[in-house]
């Protein structure tokens, strides 16, 4: 097993006894010490705070200052001993000679420990979403079709709920306008977001999700004869409620072979709703989104 | 050790009291609780395992070998020789620094938590808003809260919870219903005026405008003062003395005056704080939104405490 340098000498830490009072370290110290507390109290104090604000106070056998010596993290507060106190004090030599001396996997392990804190904490800071764009493409769908929307506020918003740099918002904005989802123009009050269609921009979300997981995307999978049939449902004037048996005749009459394999599929893609007596009525909300799918297909797949 | 490819070096979850160094070859470490993460690889020099080393730890990934691979392991025992014979800081610094990693973690989840909550709050709102409906399918408030947020269906679940603690919704089954459909559009909204404008939104009611809405609404459900269009009107004369009765105060221009100008009461003239309050003959409110309102308020202030606390 492998180990550090153990030749190299050991510097030892340093004990200090210290009266009630003692200021043991200043944020404005430059030499930067672990401090572990033996014997006494110590107070941690907020001096930048009038009156000054107590943070928390040390007990014997706690310490402080370990991220400071390990990973530069500035110690902010003023340490003061609240009794005579004994403390050693673990110098970044000593601390160093004395982890020279531990085999290379514990130096790992430490050092890996530090990583994994300063990545969760880092992390608190950073979008947890990793495609920003179908993140503000689901934020955008919600908004109201024909209304001018002010950009710096929805940003904003959109920040809040989000974390994404404002940067890559607009970045994001700039390429769903590119796809003409949005549109981004000078208003009255600055630069305003304008959908005709938010529902194509929800329609652009379940392309992204079908994409990701590179599974084929109903919409742009239909047939010739199931696009005849969206055609057709479409251009129904009258809200038809009938059983299955008259759908399928319906559609012959209109001269689309419909089997009864296909009308499994059309009710797979939400085409009909089921009523409460078993027969079917046309979801024309879902013939709408197949509709725009398709009109829209290449802009959907960035294609323009 | 040798592990050959496609063997599995520890499974996420099972308790574990040793560390692997990576010493050849390649290992790939996945997740069950994140099953969209990214996977993570592990090659030579890679340490695999410190918290089950340090403290008995279940192992946090599924850990299978790529390729036939070779891995150093350290037993606790191991660790604990070395320690005893190095100064007693030594064994502190380390356990301060897993003590620090768990909080990192803590204060992580709780941060998570507390993000999701506008997304979630938006979307819900969102929906019930556009479909007319109090209910929205739990699934699609998953999937919609993943997208937009990348909050994890247990994450989600879990903040769920939280808000049918506070009464806010309730969880049946495959759906989630509102328990009054203006509440939580008016809980995002107050949110967000508190993060954007960094100030606390006019939705905030002190305790005492809490009390004389109170007064107010239990005059209009008790008399039915309210009319068709859901407006109430309350004498204040009627108000001064409920007020007097069952909140032991003395009801003036100046206390009414903050529920005036947050546009809660309305009243047939300008409302004018220094003259005296029987100047105005009654107050006007919305009842439906009134409750809402007071429930809001209700909520607000236990949300900090139920998502950190």
């Amino acid at each position: 097993m492998s180990t550090g340098d153990s030749h190299k000498q050991l510097i030892p830490p340093t004990q200090v006894s210290v009266k009630a009072g003692f200021v043991v370290y200043s944020p404005d110290d430059e030499t930067r010490n672990i401090i572990i507390l033996n014997k006494g109290e110590l107070a941690a104090v907020d001096r930048s705070e009038i009156p000054a604000r107590t943070i928390f106070k040390m007990q014997p056998g706690e310490l402080v200052g370990v991220a400071a010596l390990l990973e530069r993290e500035p110690f902010k507060y003023t340490l003061e001993a609240t009794q005579d106190s004994e403390i050693t004090l673990i110098s970044e030599d000593c601390m160093e000679s004395e982890l020279k001396t531990l085999p290379l996997w514990l130096l790992a392990v430490i050092k890996g420990l530090s990583a994994q804190t300063r990545k969760l904490k880092e992390a608190t800071r950073k979008p947890r979403v990793q495609n920003t764009l179908k993140s503000l493409s689901e934020y955008i769908s919600h908004l109201e079709p024909k209304k001018s929307y002010p950009m710096d506020e929805l940003c904003r918003e959109f920040r809040w709920q989000t974390k994404i740099p404002e940067s890559q918002i607009q970045a994001d904005l700039k390429a769903l306008a590119r796809r003409q989802f949005l549109e981004i123009r000078k208003g009255e009050n600055g630069t305003e977001i304008y959908s005709d269609h938010p529902m194509l921009i929800q329609i652009y979300v379940d392309y992204q999700k079908a994409s990701e997981k590179n599974k084929p995307w109903a919409p742009f999978q239909l047939t010739d004869t199931q696009k005849k049939a969206l055609t057709l449902l479409a251009a129904l004037q009258k809200d038809v409620q009938t059983d299955a048996p008259s759908w399928l005749k319906f559609f012959t009459d209109s001269g689309i072979a419909i089997n009864v394999t296909e009308w499994i599929k059309m009710l797979s893609f939400g085409w009909f709703k089921v009523c409460d007596d078993s027969s079917f009525q046309v979801n024309k909300d879902k013939i709408l989104y197949y509709q725009l799918a398709l009109r829209y297909a290449a802009n959907i797949r960035g294609v323009l | 050790m040798l592990i050959a490819e496609g063997e599995y070096l520890c499974l996420e979850g099972e308790r574990g009291n040793s560390l692997y160094i990576v010493q050849s070859g390649m290992f790939k470490g996945t997740s069950r609780k994140n099953p969209e993460s990214e996977p993570e690889y592990f090659e030579p020099g890679s340490i695999i395992g410190e918290l089950s080393l340090l403290e008995t730890a279940p192992r946090e990934l599924t850990i299978q070998a790529e390729e036939d691979s070779e891995v150093l392991v350290i037993e606790q025992e191991q660790l604990k020789e070395i320690l005893d014979a190095k100064p007693s800081w030594i064994n502190s610094i380390m356990s301060f620094l897993v003590s620090r990693r768990h909080i990192a973690e803590e204060n992580k989840k709780k941060s998570d938590l507390v993000q999701a909550l506008p997304p979630l709050l938006f979307l819900f709102a969102k929906y019930i808003e556009n479909s007319k409906t109090d209910t929205i399918p739990l699934l699609l408030l998953q999937e919609k809260l993943h997208d937009m947020n990348g909050t994890a269906p247990e994450e989600a679940n879990h903040l769920l919870q939280i808000l049918e603690d506070l009464k806010l919704l309730k969880i049946e089954r495959d759906v989630v219903r509102a328990e009054s459909l203006q509440v939580i559009p008016l809980l995002y909204h107050t949110l967000k005026y508190r993060a954007l404008h960094k100030q606390v939104s006019p939705n905030i009611l002190s305790m005492t405008e809490q009390m004389v809405l109170t007064v107010f609404l239990q005059l209009a459900k008790g008399n039915r003062l309210t009319s068709n269009d859901g407006i109430c009107t309350i004498p204040t004369e009627l108000l001064k003395e409920e007020a007097k009765k069952s909140m032991h105060f003395t009801l003036t221009s100046r206390i009414v005056a903050p529920l005036v100008h947050k546009g809660v009461f309305v009243t047939d003239q300008p409302f004018d704080i220094h003259a005296p309050l029987d100047n105005v003959p009654c107050f006007y409110a919305e009842f439906e939104k009134s409750l809402d309102l007071l429930e809001m308020n209700r909520i607000f202030p236990l949300l900090d405490k139920k998502l950190v606390g």
